[in-house]
């Protein structure tokens, strides 16, 4: 790999995505910035709706156009940055240096090609090898993701779920991307396939060196698999930081409620307490801060001020008013100037 | 004992091309009132048969269902109409479950109407609003069709629809899987004050663990249409017997991040449920397993008071010393 370990190997900044419907604009993705280390596992967190999948696609350059858009915003990999590229550039990339898990292992392979030519159809699209070559290479594959090899020949129906999400997982590695994007590669799988699935991909992440972003509303599976968290509220990243920051020095507002309403096998509660109220309509979100109308300790200013995020030590970013150096900027500047939107 | 609910070897098998498949394989087990009974188990494992058949919208092959004390194996079509006064299910999927043609008051209403409980409008409207109310539906909705909401708000309907006829047992298949995360947690509470306010009994059947150990008083866990486990919610999750539950219960990622991961990793899949052969059906996948296995069929024992097993091997795999029961 050309770049070295300290520097960043995905850069996404400012990213505005919007899809353009006849009811208005939904303000899908709004002005997030991101930054990943080669070989890391960067989770992003969040309810639906909240723009995680669009994210996800907007790296791969997948939008469906129309009606979605890239607004602004750059996606910086490897020193180059994405959005500049043509169709054809970003599919040589796409299945090479950026590989996508989608959630559903039962409609993202074709069903009327054996699952050793969807693989080895990878490698030849990506590499100049030979049929055979190709066919050794699928092969290798397919043992690496724990099927045996005889398999090549059989369909996608003929294999479990668990199944068909290693041999998706497979055509994903198949050329060694440097970026996984996983959405909820789990969440259609039983606990025990879950856990051998997640095993697998820890395993090949490591003999890869593959870098992972990992979509995912399970805390148990983002615990298990992540080095650093994003949460995402209504396009936004409202906190960000290291698993240990995140998960045991919760900032914003509305990760902790975020996560005290997923019921967890750790814990002993007799009640769930969800989240008053629902998540804006991203047709139309207020200028304030996005969680203001569901924030329990929201003050008078938030309802004027869309705040900025904000370190509150060692890289930990939030999106809060009320971490109180924010604040303090806050007071300095109020008044004098309208709060801007950074486009 | 008596409950509310008692199953005693209840078998439902398919006829199919390749055999006969065992969906679910001499279950039994009672249920009080008042109280939750959780089925766990992964997908294929006939939890979902089960909970059918004990509501009898399938017919059970063999075995005995009591309700209240009597026989409802073969019920004639005057007494089952009756019991399923009592007897309501909440399906999985609020997508699929709800009649696309007609309004909300329509399906909330339709049982009442079946049932001939009130045959003036105005009574009818106005048990609907009740129900509505009960399970937090604003009233601007009842002219709405279910496309036209969210799936928080479709179960909501489903549950209301279920709870018309004043039942006393609820069979729910999944009630929140469907669901996004966030609207779980309000679904899960709302059942839950439902049961203390109407008294009511759940059979509450899922695949999440998580919501299980929550919303249960006892939980079984079925492998392969048969009951592996049965015991107390927290007995379950604190100290279990079964190889198979220990494995599945380790296999749920944890997010404490800082406690200490021990975990089984299974080995293979679910076996075929067509013919299965003689032995523990979870032989294959069990690391204790020994040659006694594959032989003959362990039986459901006592290991604790309360806290069921079917495992030849529980006092090795838990070195219980054989004479303590």
């Amino acid at each position: 790999m050309k770049n070295n370990d300290t520097a960043k190997f995905l850069q996404i900044k400012n990213l505005i995505i919007h899809y353009e419907t006849g009811n208005g604009v939904v303000e899908a993705v709004n002005n997030i910035s991101l930054e990943m280390n080669c070989g890391e596992t960067l989770s992003l967190v969040g309810e639906t709706g909240a723009g995680k999948t669009t994210t996800a696609l907007g790296i791969l350059n997948l939008i469906p156009n129309p009606p979605g858009r890239i607004i602004a915003g750059e996606i910086v990999l490897d020193g180059e940055d994405l959005l500049k590229k043509s169709t054809q550039q970003m599919q040589r990339i796409r299945g090479s240096k950026i590989s996508m898990i989608f959630q559903d292992p039962m409609t993202s392979l074709n069903p009327i090609e054996t699952v050793g030519e969807q693989i080895s159809e990878v490698i030849r699209l990506h590499n100049k090898v030979s049929r055979s070559e190709a066919e050794t290479r699928a092969c290798n594959m397919l043992e690496k993701v724990g099927i045996p090899a005889e398999r090549y020949m059989d369909f996608p129906h003929q294999f479990s779920g668990g199944m068909k999400q290693r041999v998706v997982i497979a055509i994903a590695l198949a050329c060694g991307p440097e970026l996984l994007i996983c959405d909820e590669p789990t969440s259609a799988l039983d606990v025990t396939i879950q856990a051998q699935v997640l095993d697998t991909m820890r395993q090949l992440k490591d003999e890869f060196r593959t870098s992972m972003l990992m979509i995912t509303h399970d805390l148990g599976v983002v615990a298990e698999t992540s080095d650093n968290v994003a949460v995402m509220y209504a396009g936004e990243i409202v906190e960000y930081g290291t698993l240990r920051q995140v998960f045991k020095d919760t900032r914003h507002p509305y990760t902790r409620p975020l996560f005290d309403s997923l019921p967890d096998i750790s814990k002993n509660v007799n009640r769930l307490s969800p989240i008053k109220g629902l998540t804006p309509d991203p047709s139309n979100l207020p200028a304030c801060c996005s969680f203001y109308s569901r924030c329990t300790s929201r003050e008078d200013q938030c309802a004027q001020i869309d705040p900025q995020p904000h370190d509150v030590g060692d890289g930990h970013l939030v999106k809060c008013l009320l971490s109180a150096e924010e604040r303090r900027s806050y007071e300095r500047t109020s008044g004098s100037k309208e709060p801007q939107k950074v486009l | 004992m008596s409950g509310l609910l008692e199953v005693k070897n209840l078998k439902k098998y398919y006829e199919t091309n390749r055999g006969t498949l065992h969906a679910v394989d001499d279950v039994s087990f009672s249920v009080e009132q008042g109280e939750t009974l959780g089925v766990v188990g992964e997908s294929g494992c006939g939890k979902s048969t089960l909970g059918q058949t004990i509501i009898h919208l399938r017919k059970p092959t063999e075995g005995e269902i009591r309700f209240r004390g009597e026989d409802m194996s073969n019920p004639s079509k005057k007494r089952l109409h009756e019991l399923r006064r009592h007897m309501q299910i909440i399906f999985q999927d609020p997508f699929s479950s709800l009649n696309p043609r007609m309004t909300v008051k329509q399906i909330i209403a339709e049982p009442l109407k079946i049932y001939k409980i009130s045959n003036d409008k105005a009574a009818l409207d106005k048990r609907v609003a009740e129900l509505m109310e009960t399970v937090g539906l604003a009233n601007r909705f009842v002219n709405t069709y279910p496309h036209e909401l969210d799936g928080g708000r479709r179960q909501r309907i489903g549950i209301a629809r279920a709870l018309a006829l004043e039942p006393s047992f609820i069979v729910c298949d999944e009630p929140v899987s469907a669901l996004d995360v966030s609207i779980q947690a309000q679904v899960l509470n709302l059942m839950q004050d439902l049961q203390e306010q109407l008294n009511l009994t759940y059979i509450f059947i899922t695949h999440d663990l998580s919501v299980v150990k929550h919303i249960s008083n006892n939980i079984i866990v079925m492998y392969l249409g048969v009951v592996v486990e049965k015991c107390s919610s927290g007995e379950l999750f604190s100290n279990p017997l079964h190889p198979y539950t220990k494995a599945l219960l380790s296999a749920i990622p944890h997010s404490d991040i800082d406690a200490v991961k021990d975990r089984i990793l299974l080995k293979g899949e679910l076996s075929s449920p067509i013919d299965p052969t003689p032995g523990c059906r979870f032989a294959k996948r069990c690391i204790y397993a020994t040659e006694a296995c594959s032989v003959s069929n362990p039986k459901m024992e006592e290991v604790y008071s309360g806290h069921m097993a079917a495992c030849h091997n529980v006092r090795e795999v838990n070195t219980i010393p054989h004479a303590a029961v």
